[in-house]
């Protein structure tokens, strides 16, 4: 039987162990609806919204029932007081075609908003029939330009949360991160909470949103909105939307497995879009990979019926449509990209599949 | 997994008086995940060039006398084949009672370079379809079953 010193150093080894681990291993990146992050190898995405102005992801450790992280987001640009009206609807719209500024969006409340989610928890503790404690810090200015108001905080109760809540002056949005585990995880809770803190970007620098979840990562232009999604083991998929405009990134699993039975292009043609038949297809180089790429007008019949799938929007009317399928060996997946573009976008799916980062 | 009469009999009733409020316990993850799937003795199998594996399972093996003669006198097939796809086969072929599920799962990962979750998820959901068709059984330790 080891003594309680024993024991002492012994758990303190493996915390250093563990800690070790942390900081040397090759870090996940995870990136939804323009929140990004880093966190520790193994770590994935188990929740998330669809919603871009107020959302939520969730990112737990690989054994489960130890230490999640989650994020909350809301935009405090389009916070309505009261119902909506008229003049709601159409003042954005003509300031937009004016080319007017926007109005200057007043500084949320953080300290009630911190507050709300602290009483939140609070609840949760009591139903749980544990006490709860909560320390907040003073409120500070981070960012290159001092663009974030910030207030740390930490609770104890049932389990322990190091969080942070912040408002964004460029994007203006307010983010809660947390990380919650059990009271016995403090030190490594601490690691990751400083890890999260200070990789996480709550909106993009050049344009582009990085989606990245499930060895999937890949940059999208940041006025394209997430319009649906499928996560399943061996396939991922997101669709993305701007008008009429469309993204399409799906992932495959199995590589070696499937193509043994399909060709890339068989493969392919299954999955498209539109049919591919009669698109001029061409191979080029990608990421070091050979893609097979598609080009070409999209039928009548599809345009149509995109006119009534996006019910008669005639915004960036997509007329044209490029795609593309790898083979990706080093990670045994395939990628394919098809993007549904107007005149005005071309070069949309070389951009797109330039930032798709396969290995 | 067999449970013993009287836990059976018990979850049975919990399960028509849903208001008494008797459920089988939960299966801790973790230990979930030390087990170690084999295969059923009473099953063959053939592994194909194209890379798929087929399951021969007996059929006829509990039934009565009657059955067993109108079987044969029908020319009723004695053994069903189920098929499984290349990973099924790997994985089928790791359920030698020696490896844990947890191991299967690192296996797989490396095999098929797939992310941990992902090979997680479908080996565990294999594995528990494999049990419900009474292909495999779990030990908790080797030799000894849950």
């Amino acid at each position: 039987m080891p003594t309680q010193v024993q024991s002492k150093l012994i758990r303190a080894e493996k915390r250093a162990a563990q800690n070790a681990e942390i900081n040397s291993t090759k870090q996940t990146v995870i990136g939804w609806q323009g929140v990004r992050c880093m966190l520790p190898p193994d770590w994935n995405v188990t929740g998330f919204s669809m919603d871009r102005e107020n959302g939520y992801l969730r990112v737990d450790a690989p054994a489960p029932g130890t230490m999640t992280v989650q994020i909350r987001w809301s935009n405090a640009a389009r916070v309505q007081k009261g119902p909506p009206n008229l003049y709601t609807f159409l003042a954005p719209r003509f300031r937009k075609l004016l080319k007017r500024p926007e109005p200057a969006v007043p500084k949320p409340d953080m300290k009630a908003n911190l507050e709300k989610i602290l009483k939140e928890t609070a609840k949760q503790a009591k139903k749980a029939k544990s006490g709860f404690e909560s320390t907040i810090k003073p409120e500070k200015t981070e960012g290159d330009d001092d663009e974030r108001t910030a207030i740390n905080f930490s609770w104890n109760g049932g389990g322990r949360g190091q969080g942070k809540i912040w408002y964004c002056a460029i994007c203006h949005r307010i983010i809660v991160a947390q990380v919650v585990g059990m009271p016995r995880d403090q030190t490594a809770m601490a690691l990751i909470a400083s890890q999260l803190f200070s990789t996480l970007h709550d909106h993009s620098i050049d344009g582009y949103d990085r989606w990245a979840l499930y060895d999937l990562q890949v940059d999208v232009p940041d006025d394209f909105r997430l319009e649906d999604q499928k996560l399943l083991s061996g396939y991922l998929h997101l669709g993305f939307r701007r008008g009429s405009e469309r993204i399409l990134v799906d992932r495959w699993g199995l590589a070696n497995v499937t193509l043994k039975k399909f060709t890339l292009d068989a493969w392919f043609r299954n999955h498209a879009l539109v049919k591919l038949k009669r698109l001029p297809k061409d191979e080029r180089a990608l990421h070091g990979h050979e893609c097979e790429h598609y080009t070409g007008s999209i039928p009548a019949i599809a345009r149509i019926r995109a006119l009534r799938e996006t019910k008669g929007a005639l915004r960036r009317f997509a007329t044209r449509y490029e795609s593309g399928i790898w083979e990706c060996p080093d990670t045994n997946k395939l990628y394919a990209i098809q993007v549904a573009h107007n005149k005005r976008s071309v070069g949309l799916w070389e951009e797109v599949a330039e930032r798709c980062d396969c290995h | 997994m067999r449970l013993p009469l009287m836990l059976r009999v018990k979850y049975g009733i919990g399960r028509y008086l849903p208001f008494l409020k008797i459920r089988p316990p939960k299966v801790d993850r973790q230990a979930a995940m030390m087990l170690r799937p084999g295969r059923n003795s009473m099953l063959t199998w053939e592994k194909r060039e194209t890379g798929e594996t087929m399951l021969l399972v007996p059929q006829n093996e509990k039934v009565g006398r009657v059955t067993r003669t109108m079987a044969k006198f029908l020319k009723a097939p004695t053994e069903r084949q189920v098929e499984l796809d290349e990973v099924g086969g790997y994985v089928w072929e790791l359920c030698d009672g020696s490896l844990t599920v947890d191991a299967i799962v690192q296996r797989t990962c490396k095999q098929y370079k797939m992310n941990r979750r992902e090979a997680e998820v479908s080996v565990t959901m294999f594995l528990q379809m494999l049990h419900e068709r009474n292909f495999i059984g779990f030990y908790k330790k080797t030799g000894k079953k849950a």
